[in-house]
């Protein structure tokens, strides 16, 4: 086996010991406690107060083109926190290549914009 | 390990950049920003520029492969060596623009008729034509999958243009599903290889995999990966069901542009790797190969047969090519013969672009009148445009292989390199396409028959109008697939300069 996989197999331990001790603590939980299972117990927990309505409800359709723009602005961050940490090293040219990256973004925006997206209608 | 990569990196150093050698994909992504910007303060009449706009977008990055190939090196490289331009890459370019170029003739009437989002649908073109023109280029899995992306994302959004319509619906739904799936085994496959070698790039992966002699199991099940993940692009059994469906739903231009241009960059980034990255792994992708082309073509083959509507039938028409373009493959390890497999490989592939190009041309055409696909419509077709007739007949005699035309010579280049490799596989593998080449001309001419002897169905024998654009790019292709053909000489001088064994720096 060589070193790289040797190195992912801290990650197979991690999660077989995840497993059996959750599996442990909740097994023996589950043969100590006492089990009366009321109506009032069995209702699901929202914070304290009765649920209301259904578990599944409806949200606006209009939400996902807001949330593709706010794609935009997230892969910007994405890219832009590790390349500030070492904008002096790249110098010009780091700075050029990324006032493309988001002149490129930018066009997106301006986009959505004409086309009226961001108006809520 | 991430200090320990901190500290390897050292120094950064701006790399160079070739602006000559990168002036196609340049052109092409600040077409893809002024069409962008351009379309939105036009008034909906002027919706035509996008469309000029976006032709010469590609011909201009045409141009600029034209210089690249006649001005200075061969070869140039950046990155070291992940981003390469060489003549191989350069005639691939030329494919892919010129196939962009000629869909973007197709389109203009067609989508310019139904007055929906003109600019985007030049827009995303032209992005799926820049992530192909990035694929010739490409030697570094990153780069590969970085383009495979670019190439296949703009392409799912158009293949469910007609949004209004069932079948265009099933069209990108079905094509987006399998083309993620696709792409996530490509990527395993090739974390895998990662994983193993240490390397993304494919001279270093090449000589890495051979390093100790012999494959381990991951290496096999990587390669596996990643064969599998293209041959989902190139729509090779078992893995097509995909096409058949997709080019009925997909508008036709764009039929014509997946089956063309998107397969030619899953066999073009399937070369690179077969070539660059795998060139001691015949043992494991020579069977492989053998299976999905013998496969292709006849499973393809078989379907195409009970077609009674063209675009599906051209659709398992396509999986049948797609196996003579592979049969070649699966001797490409073989001493002395991988140059000339990979020859038959390009120029199989500029033909086939070619002449399935102007197949699609004439349905687009056809479809203008008769508003139907099913193979009855081009009864007596003949009688009242005998232009289109006999253009059809020619593409679909070269698809079948019928010599003058460029489909032979692509055919007689694909044999000659799997019988010259001398080896079991190669023989068993020409009898297999022999028999299929036979079959294929049935359905061929079942086409033939109607456009020639029977009469039109409806009795409507009105002329059709063709708009010039379409007729431009019936002329471009006709032309390429008897040129081809009639001057095989031209063929040899492209496979001189495909002289990839060198050019791939083996």
């Amino acid at each position: 086996m060589s070193q790289f996989l040797r190195d992912y197999l801290t990650v197979v331990w991690f999660g077989a010991i995840a497993l059996v001790l959750g599996g442990l603590l909740l097994g023996v939980a589950a043969l100590l406690r006492p089990n009366k299972p009321t109506a009032q117990k069995l209702i699901a927990y929202e914070s304290g107060v009765d649920p209301v309505g259904d578990g599944w409800s409806q949200s606006q359709v209009r939400y996902y083109i807001f949330a593709l723009l706010f794609v935009i602005f997230d892969i910007e961050a994405v890219f832009i926190f590790p390349w500030a940490t070492q904008v002096e090293r790249y110098g010009a040219f780091g700075l050029v290549v990324m006032l493309i990256f988001l002149i490129l973004l930018l066009d997106g925006l301006a986009y959505a914009w004409k086309k009226g997206v961001l108006r809520w209608v | 390990m991430i200090a320990s990569l901190l500290a390897a990196a050292g120094d950064w150093v701006a790399p160079t950049l070739d602006y000559h050698a990168l002036a196609p994909e340049i052109i092409l992504a600040a077409g893809i920003f002024a069409v962008l910007s351009i379309d939105l303060f036009l008034e909906p009449e002027q919706r035509w520029i996008t469309s000029a706009l976006s032709g010469f977008v590609m011909l201009g990055a045409l141009v600029t492969v034209g210089t690249l190939a006649v001005i200075g090196d061969d070869t140039r490289s950046m990155f070291g060596g992940r981003y390469v331009s060489d003549e191989y890459a350069l005639i691939l370019k030329a494919l892919f623009l010129v196939a962009g170029y000629i869909v973007v003739l197709m389109s203009s009437d067609e989508i310019e008729r139904g007055r929906y989002h003109q600019g985007e649908y030049y827009v995303l073109l032209l992005t799926s034509v820049l992530g192909m023109v990035m694929m010739a280029s490409s030697r570094d899995l990153l780069s590969i999958f970085v383009a495979l992306e670019l190439l296949s994302i703009p392409a799912y959004m158009l293949a469910a243009w007609n949004k209004r319509n069932s079948r265009g619906n099933e069209a990108g739904v079905k094509y987006y599903l399998l083309g993620v799936f696709a792409s996530a085994i490509t990527l395993y496959g090739m974390s895998l290889l990662y994983g193993v070698t240490g390397t993304t790039l494919l001279t270093d992966l090449g000589s890495a995999i051979t390093a100790n002699g012999r494959f381990s199991g991951v290496e096999v099940i990587a390669v596996a990966f990643i064969v599998v993940g293209f041959a989902f692009k190139i729509s090779a059994v078992p893995f097509h069901q995909w096409a058949p469906d997709v080019y009925e739903g997909a508008p036709t231009p764009i039929t014509a542009f997946l089956s063309v241009a998107s397969k030619a960059a899953g066999f073009v980034a399937l070369v690179t790797l077969t070539f660059v990255a795998f060139p001691n792994a015949e043992d494991v992708y020579q069977p492989f190969m053998w299976v999905l082309a013998a496969l292709s073509m006849t499973i393809g083959n078989l379907y195409a047969l009970r077609q009674t509507n063209i675009v599906r039938m051209l659709a398992y028409s396509s999986v049948s090519q797609g196996g003579f373009i592979l049969m070649p493959l699966t001797v490409a390890g073989v001493d002395g013969v991988g140059e000339s497999a990979l020859k038959a490989v390009v120029v199989y592939l500029v033909v086939y672009a070619a002449t399935n190009l102007g197949a699609f041309a004439v349905v687009i055409a056809v479809a203008r009148k008769t508003r139907s696909g099913e193979i009855s419509s081009y009864g007596g077709l003949f009688g009242y445009a005998p232009a289109l007739g006999v253009l059809m007949t020619i593409f679909l005699a070269s698809l079948a292989g019928i010599p003058p035309l460029g489909g032979w010579f692509a055919k007689f280049g694909a044999f000659k390199a799997v019988l010259d490799a001398d080896t079991g596989w190669g023989y068993s593998i020409a009898i297999i396409a022999a028999i299929n080449t036979v079959i294929s001309a049935a359905y061929y001419i079942t086409v033939m028959r109607e456009i020639w002897m029977k009469d039109e169905p409806t009795g409507d024998t009105t002329p059709i109008r063709t708009p010039p654009s379409l007729g431009a790019a019936l002329v471009i292709t006709c032309g390429a697939t008897i040129v081809l053909g009639v001057l095989p000489d031209i063929v040899g001088r492209f496979g001189d300069i495909t002289d990839l064994t060198g050019a791939l720096g083996r």
